[in-house]
């Protein structure tokens, strides 16, 4: 393995905070910057990537790997030719389909377990011998069983989170709670800022700061372009000169000083 | 003089045996010092399988977390090897190990001289 290497989870309290977005454009930012990457969907209630990276078919599903009934190489997606030739993007993908949802939604314990140790076997088989650089876990929200098992299996957490009360309480709460007793490095990613001017940055930064007592890796001003794209654009890669993919560069290379 | 030469002719298989009931012994007594520790005297007998899963860790006092975390993440290890992990000393873990065998979580197996702790994850059947 590389010194470089690494597992980043991103993950939320709540629903809607930029989870998804903030994952495919943070893969692609890597993938630019001449780093071989793998980006997974582990939000196996509520699959998007599928959808919002227009996969309809695939032979293998993340769900297969974690199963046992595949190894992990099969599941992957070669992304590279569609964000640019010199790119290694791969991604992995929950199956969406309502039958494959309704059977992750019934595991057992037994199973979590296994899958635990299918997800921190990625470390060997994809940082190691595969030699990705950097493994993004797209997480669902809150305490799901795959969102911690993404957490336990990750060097680094990103949460997305807002300004709205419920969730600056319970991101708060899981700070506490869940990050710190794995002993998780984390850093904060705050979107969806109204009013973000420059004149306000510090202020802004320091109110987060103060609120969650963690490291801040980013404030991503809330974009009426990313609301009008419907999630059908990787800004990183379509938009190379528009403010989110500046501010997606700047957090790629906080985590690449880390 | 009597005395070792009695003892150099032994079979070596036998002081081999006395050596690991010594270590088995050893072991034993590192789990009963913990479990009085933490007031567990309760607790005898290794419980039927209890997966260790991610809930689980969540809900453990944070002494045995950290040791649980580490031999879930490194796989199959020694004391010795989860003290390099933890930053803390062999024995202690030693003990926490042991703790998490008798509560169902860890599995112990010996070979040669070494104790080997991990978790089973595969299905049974």
């Amino acid at each position: 393995m590389t010194a470089m290497a690494k597992i980043i989870a991103v993950h939320s309290y709540k629903g809607g905070t930029g989870k998804t977005l903030l994952s495919v454009n943070l893969a692609a930012t890597f993938a630019k910057r001449g780093k071989k990457v793998c980006l997974f969907d582990l939000d196996f209630r509520a699959p998007s990537l599928a959808t919002l990276l227009k996969v309809e078919k695939s032979d293998h599903w993340l769900n297969d790997y974690l199963n046992g009934t595949c190894e992990i190489d099969k599941v992957l997606i070669d992304f590279s030719p569609k964000v640019g030739s010199t790119e290694k993007l791969f991604v992995g993908l929950a199956n969406p389909a309502t039958e494959a949802i309704r059977d992750m939604s019934g595991k057992d314990r037994k199973w979590e377990m296994r899958a635990l140790g299918r997800l921190l076997a990625l470390r060997d088989s994809l940082l190691a011998d595969m030699h990705f650089d950097y493994l993004i876990f797209d997480t669902s929200p809150g305490l799901q069983y795959s969102s911690i098992n993404a957490i336990v299996s990750a060097d680094l957490v990103l949460v997305a989170t807002t300004f709205d009360r419920s969730d600056v309480d319970g991101t708060k709460r899981m700070l506490r709670e869940l990050y710190d007793l794995f002993e998780k490095k984390t850093e904060v990613v705050l979107n969806k800022v109204l009013d973000a001017a420059k004149s306000r940055k510090l202020e802004i930064e320091e109110k987060t700061k103060d609120i969650y007592q963690a490291p801040l890796l980013g404030v991503v001003p809330c974009f009426c372009d990313i609301l009008r794209a419907e999630g059908s654009i990787v800004f990183a890669h379509e938009k190379p000169d528009h403010p989110f993919t500046r501010i997606l560069d700047e957090m790629a290379s906080e985590i690449e000083k880390t | 003089m009597a005395n070792e030469e009695h003892l150099g002719r032994k079979p070596l298989h036998v002081l081999e045996k006395i050596r690991e009931n010594l270590e088995r012994l050893n072991d034993k007594m590192e789990v009963m010092i913990e479990l009085q520790k933490h007031g567990r005297k309760d607790i005898q007998q290794p419980l039927a399988d209890a997966p260790l899963d991610v809930m689980t860790l969540l809900s453990m006092p944070d002494h045995l977390r950290k040791t649980a975390m580490t031999v879930c993440r490194v796989g199959r290890a020694t004391a010795d090897e989860v003290a390099q992990h933890t930053h803390r000393a062999r024995a202690v873990e030693s003990a926490y190990l042991n703790q998490l065998v008798i509560m169902g979580h860890l599995k112990k197996e010996r070979k040669g001289r070494k104790a080997y702790f991990f978790v089973e994850r595969e299905a049974k059947g």
